[in-house]
């Protein structure tokens, strides 16, 4: 018990630092959430109850704004995950001028999401789009293509681009995960007659399986709280049809200028999230590795 | 070392009585831009050189997050002496209470009737009290590339809306990636379809361009149908599809590089142009005159405040006054693109006769068919209706809503935001 008791007064500092940075903010925007707090109204602010809910369920668009921000979280996290464990599998082999391609494969990691917006916004222009440019002159398409304007694509066009800036970082959780399943369990199974996918499926995949699990979790997190690349390219349009809750932030801060409604758009996500959280980990901690 | 210690006693002193005191005022600027904020930078460098004892602190923050930093800073009372102010963010500023009344400051100086008819006006939506003292005024005009229209025999401009609908369709080849008009659909788009859409009326009420001069709601009159359908029809055949995900930054791209060459915009868009085209490659007329005979532009305005708590009140009017004076005035507008405060400006620089500036003189000549008109900026619902009728809008034109229902929708929700 006195151990227990030495290891809380430790830790007690960090527990204050957290509470400051981390808990004051939550509990200062949620109850931001339950006032009117906006630009018209910074002398008369005061507890208005659930007004700010009722007023963003009561938006037609905000259904739609919810299916999304799951199409969105869904579609990036399942293409960045298979595509990133694939690359990691690809760069576990030695192979010549490794260094030199990592460093590229991962490069998209290290630019600003927002930057990588406004890029794909003009490649992807349905005039004067480098990409359009491309398919045309080499006999894909006749016509151009409105990747951003059209509702049926522009959906598309932003997970394509928000794959193409994730991949990186699932493949260098993964490939430092593999990098740590011992050899010998791979030459046991090698003497035994596995074959590829039966190593992969009962080694690799159990043996890396908290790394998948974290990796997709705090993916999941960041994605559903990341506007910066379709507000780069679309804001949300066309119609709403690229509109996520994160999105939807922005635009009631900037457009209505309402700070509140904003916040509660924030307590939306973050209760999604803490569903989706307790509701995967108490899926995914079931079945451990055990050798 | 006695000796030392006197001397540096006596320079300490000498320092102490010769040296002036440096007064700093702080200034926030709204519509910051590669452009712009360096010629800003250069007039304050100049009142600096002409009021020794003076340094003008300039805060820049990215256009975007302007007004919010502004609005936070003035609320809170973090220290400023200059405010810049939009017209969009007047009334929320002055509702806060902290800013300064400038009439008595404007009443007293000499230069106030050489201001430009209905500016101050303008900027008084506030209970009639001139908050801020405008630098700039915006009003749309029609941008076009005489070099584009004459490859197709068009000699002219379009001068009436059918003809703006008809030249744009004969420019428009979609195969050849050429088309007439560069719409704007997204980032603030109010203005432009606003103009479309008032010019099929003639009795826009001049203090609200949502009514008419009965008191009606211009969405429910029988004149809306046929507005929006015409709108929807200038976007599906003269305009790119894919111009329905265009702010400004892909309009004038378009303009320059000749897909689109007729194109509605602010005087501010000249500052760029002017470096991108060669002189004659794009000139300025009035925008088009609706069904009704008549077109109702919007009189959109900038400018500075000082506000309440400032401890430097009279030096922020010194710098104010300076800006507005008719020679920085015209320098200013001349390089940013403003159109100038002073009458006195248009004649001062040739520039402001130029072909370039056509388009706005026709305009400002000819109230009876361009009569200006306000949006009903002081109610708090403003904002959330920008986003509304962008996003309605666009689904009207991507055929998800119809033109009766955008209609309805946009009537309803005027009269829940009370603008009767």
């Amino acid at each position: 018990m006195k151990r227990r008791k030495f290891i809380f007064f430790l830790l007690l500092p960090t527990l204050l630092l957290i509470s400051f940075i981390i808990l004051y903010p939550t509990v200062s925007g949620v109850m931001l959430s339950f006032k009117n707090y906006s630009l018209y109204n910074f002398q008369n602010i005061e507890w208005v109850g659930f007004e700010n809910f009722k007023a963003i369920f009561s938006d037609p668009f905000y259904i739609n704004t919810i299916w999304n921000t799951l199409e969105w979280v869904l579609f990036s996290v399942f293409f960045q995950l298979i595509l990133g464990f694939i690359l990691a599998l690809l760069m576990k082999e030695p192979f010549k001028g490794r260094g030199i391609y990592a460093g590229l494969v991962f490069y998209p990691w290290a630019i600003s999401g927002f930057a990588i917006g406004l890029i794909w916004s003009w490649l992807l222009n349905g005039q004067f789009g480098v990409i359009n440019d491309i398919l045309i002159k080499i006999g894909i398409i006749e016509e151009n293509i409105s990747f951003l304007s059209d509702p049926s694509l522009a959906m598309f066009s932003v997970i394509l681009v928000n794959v193409w800036y994730g991949i990186p970082f699932f493949a260098i959780m993964i490939l430092a995960a593999l990098q740590s399943v011992p050899d010998s369990l791979y030459d046991a199974a090698e003497i035994d007659g596995a074959g590829y996918f039966t190593k992969l499926f009962n080694i690799t995949i159990p043996y890396i399986k908290p790394t998948l699990i974290n990796t997709i979790l705090l993916r999941t997190i960041w994605i559903m709280n990341f506007p910066d690349i379709i507000y780069g390219m679309t804001r949300g349009g066309p119609a709403g049809s690229t509109e996520i809750l994160a999105v939807k932030i922005i635009n009631t801060v900037f457009y209505e200028s309402d700070y509140s409604k904003a916040a509660a758009h924030g307590v939306v996500i973050i209760s999604i999230l803490f569903i989706y959280t307790i509701m995967y980990l108490k899926l995914t901690s079931k079945r451990e590795f055990s050798l | 070392m006695k000796k030392l210690l006197v001397l540096m006693c006596v320079l300490m002193v000498s320092l102490f009585v010769f040296s002036e005191e440096v007064i700093t005022l702080n200034l926030i600027e709204a519509f910051s831009s590669p452009y712009r904020t360096p010629t800003l930078n250069n007039i304050v460098q100049m009142f600096e050189t002409l009021n020794p004892g003076v340094k003008i602190n300039v805060i820049s923050p990215p256009y975007e997050t302007a007004y919010q930093k502004i609005n936070l800073m003035v609320s809170t009372e973090q220290p400023l002496d200059i405010i810049e102010i939009g017209d969009w963010d007047l009334s929320a500023l002055a509702a806060m209470g902290k800013l300064e009344d400038l009439t008595p400051y404007i009443e007293a100086w000499p230069e106030k009737d050489d201001m430009v008819e209905g500016v101050l006006e303008a900027a008084s939506i506030y209970h009639g009290i001139p908050y801020l003292l405008p630098h700039g005024i915006f009003v749309k005009a029609l941008f076009y590339r005489p070099d584009i229209l004459a490859k197709y025999g068009i000699e002219t401009y379009p001068k009436t809306m059918p003809e703006l609908y008809e030249i744009s369709k004969k420019l428009t080849e979609s195969g050849k990636n050429q088309y007439g008009f560069a719409f704007r659909g997204k980032g603030y788009p109010t203005a432009f379809i606003d103009i479309v859409f008032t010019s099929f009326f003639d009795d826009i009420d001049p203090n609200n361009m949502y009514l008419t001069k009965s008191g009606e709601i211009i969405f429910e009159d029988p004149r809306a149908v046929e507005a929006l359908n015409f709108y929807v029809s200038l976007y599906k055949d003269t305009a790119p599809k894919d111009s329905i995900n265009w702010g400004w930054d892909e309009q004038v791209n378009s303009f320059v590089s000749g897909i689109t060459p007729l194109l509605f915009q602010d005087p501010d868009t000249t500052g760029m142009l002017n470096e991108m085209l060669q002189p004659g490659q794009y000139k300025t007329a009035p925008i088009p005159l609706g069904t009704s005979g008549n077109v109702y532009p919007s009189f959109g305005f900038v400018g500075w405040g000082i506000p309440t708590y400032s401890e430097h009140k009279d030096l922020a009017w010194k710098f104010i006054k300076f800006v507005a004076s008719a020679e920085i005035n015209g320098y200013w507008s001349k390089s940013y693109g403003a159109l100038p405060v002073l009458q006195s400006v248009y004649t001062y620089d040739s520039y402001f006769s130029s072909e370039i500036f056509e388009g706005w003189t026709k305009m400002f000549d000819d109230p009876e068919h361009y009569q200006f008109t306000q949006y009903p900026l002081d109610n708090e619902n403003w904002g959330k209706w920008n986003e509304f009728q962008e996003k309605t809008m666009q689904q009207v034109l991507l055929g998800q809503l119809s033109v009766e229902s955008c209609l309805k929708q946009w009537t309803d929700f005027w009269k829940d935001a009370g603008i009767l």
